[in-house]
């Protein structure tokens, strides 16, 4: 059984298609990324997960249960970290916290959870007074009351500093280790990268990549960046590496030559410029950035629907 | 049950509100000062009898009739129409409930803060009448407390409905003080139109007897009638308003319709409110 199941789910607020006829599986116990540009249709269809918003079309299963018609039921084995959500400014931290255990029907002390996540000095404080980065964390404790079987968290790294979203992400990883599929979405693929299992890109509605972060990078030719040093750099060199098969982009940066390996093995560069322009002293290779992947991955897919 | 969790936690917020503390200090001092006055002169406020404490009942529903309203605005506009606009019903929704029950939980949650506020304003208020009357009908008391719960229970239905149609507290904020002015500020004038306007647009003196139901319908005029109704003796007794049933024979023409409208007023608009709350894209 999967743990989330989206089939031909097509969402549509008047003229706007917000999701387009998606397929997403999430499968039990892994951690999955679900990555998209503002505005790409991630939260409308994290909204549908929830039962916020009914779809124009599709079907939608959480942890095998239809997501509308046992919304209770689905949210009764969940913990959901909403997006562009608001305390009640009026209730303390506590209140949030006890109030998500009497609805789970969890006798678990607020207060560890809320230690947890790093608020419980401010437990009997009103929200209303809190940080954006201290209602990101008690809104996460509200989420893991009961020992969810499903996280879904809904950009959980928003208004935390570095050291936050560190914790942030520790908490993830503790809460797969305990068992539970965790269903993140972001639009930065840095936090993606450090925790997730597998990525979804969405883009204009429609998942456009979905693979592990690994094979993101490998199924996108953007391939590596060699930076190598040589007895001598100048225009010279720099154009006689231009002419080698498999190399583009060739520019001096800092006295070192940059080179772009497209489809030749890098080691085969390596040996063409070492044998054939200039020895080489040393040399770097550095993986194109998950950002280049991304911003590929959803511009083009633009390019291609427009 | 999730609603009554639900209730509970929704009165905690909402019986913060400081707009709602002034309102119940206001009514409860203006329920004293006016309470003095009937008692020492109740021929100032058109009684040429004696002080009771059953002709207190009757005064004092000219002040909860507007009291009410006014507090159900301040207390029900923004049940779920401002969390809506916030995005606190996410984390409302996120937990194991339904639409359901939360739309019943706000209902009671917003009731209960609005009988709170008013039944201190009312004990305030009575207990200083009964002191200085020197006497107290428990009787009347009991019926006008039921009948004012009846009431609240009226306004909190028809206000947290409101509130349910909308993700905007501008429009819910629209509709309820609409809904104030057309149902208990102008509503006596819609039985005169409609009676002109069957009468082929001419004046009349001679009224159907449907007008009765139609004047009825302000949610005000029916709590009014149901006193009647419950307290008809108390009614004879006083001046001025032994004339509000006149000698006419159709069934319906009992102060009981006012009971029967203030019922209604409470099952249509939760019917419709939450038909839109369950429909809506959050």
């Amino acid at each position: 059984m999967a743990a989330i199941e989206c089939s031909g789910l097509t969402k549509r607020f008047g003229d706007v298609l917000a999701v387009d006829d998606l397929d997403l599986t999430v499968e039990e116990g892994e951690i999955y990324g679900f990555l998209g540009p503002n505005g790409a249709g991630k939260s409308t269809t994290i909204d549908i997960l929830l039962d916020f918003v009914r779809p124009t079309a599709g079907e939608v299963t959480v942890l095998g249960h239809d997501a509308q018609d046992d919304g209770e039921l689905v949210r009764q084995k969940i913990g959901v970290l909403p997006d562009a959500y608001h305390v009640y400014d009026r209730l303390t931290g506590r209140q949030h916290v006890e109030f998500a255990c009497e609805m789970k029907g969890s006798n678990q002390d607020p207060i560890e959870l809320l230690e947890r996540t790093g608020v419980a000095e401010a437990a009997d404080r009103k929200a209303g007074g809190f940080s954006k980065g201290m209602r990101q964390r008690l809104v996460l404790a509200m989420a893991l009351v009961g020992e969810p079987e499903l996280l879904i968290l809904d950009e959980p790294s928003t208004g935390l500093d570095p050291n936050g979203a560190r914790e942030m992400r520790e908490i993830i990883t503790a809460e797969n280790e305990r068992g539970a599929t965790v269903f993140f979405s972001s639009h930065i693929m840095e936090q993606v990268e450090a925790v997730c299992d597998r990525v979804g890109i969405i883009n204009q509605g429609s998942l456009v990549a979905e693979n592990s972060i690994d094979g993101l990078r490998n199924a996108t030719e953007t391939g590596e960046t060699l930076y190598v040093t040589l007895d001598r750099v100048d225009d010279a060199v720099r154009q006689e590496i231009a002419t080698l098969d498999g190399v583009a982009d060739v520019a001096i940066e800092d006295g070192r030559i940059r080179l772009a390996v497209g489809e030749r093995s890098k080691f085969r560069v390596l040996e063409s410029i070492d044998d054939g322009v200039a020895p080489i002293q040393d040399f770097e290779v550095v993986e194109s950035s998950l950002e280049d992947l991304f911003v590929r991955y959803t511009t083009e897919a633009q390019e291609v629907n427009a | 049950m999730s609603a009554l969790s639900i209730a509970k936690k929704d009165f905690r917020d909402a019986i913060q509100s400081r707009a709602l503390w002034a309102l119940v200090v206001t009514f409860a001092l203006l329920s004293m000062i006016t309470t003095y006055g009937y008692a020492e002169a109740p021929e100032l406020f058109g009684s040429q009898q004696e002080a009771t404490f059953g002709g207190l009942v009757f005064f004092t529903l000219g002040f909860t009739a507007l009291f009410v309203p006014l507090a159900a605005i301040i207390v029900g506009y923004k049940a779920i129409a401002g969390e809506r606009e916030l995005g606190s019903i996410k984390l409302l929704l996120s937990q194991p409930t339904t639409r359901r029950d939360v739309f019943v939980g706000k209902v009671l949650g917003r009731a209960g803060v609005l009988a709170t506020g008013l039944a201190i304003g009312l004990v305030v208020g009575l207990i200083f009448g009964a002191v200085i009357i020197g006497g107290l009908n428990l009787y009347a008391l009991l019926a006008f407390v039921a009948l004012t719960l009846l009431f609240v229970a009226v306004y909190s239905a028809v206000m947290v409905s409101i509130s349910a149609t909308t993700g905007s507290t501008t429009r819910a904020t629209t509709l309820a003080i609409g809904f104030f002015v057309l149902f208990e500020l102008i509503w006596d004038v819609v039985p005169l139109a409609i009676v002109y306007v069957v009468q082929g647009f001419k004046f009349t003196t001679d009224y159907p007897d449907w007008a009765y139901i139609v004047t009825n319908v302000s949610p005000g005029t029916a709590y009014s009638t149901g006193l009647f109704a419950l307290l008809p003796d108390v009614a004879d007794s006083l001046e001025g308003n032994s004339g509000e049933v006149s000698e006419t024979d159709a069934f319906y023409q009992t102060p009981e319709l006012g009971l029967v409208m203030l019922v209604l007023w409470v099952v249509v608009p939760l019917l419709i409110g939450y038909y839109q709350f369950n429909s809506a894209d959050l």
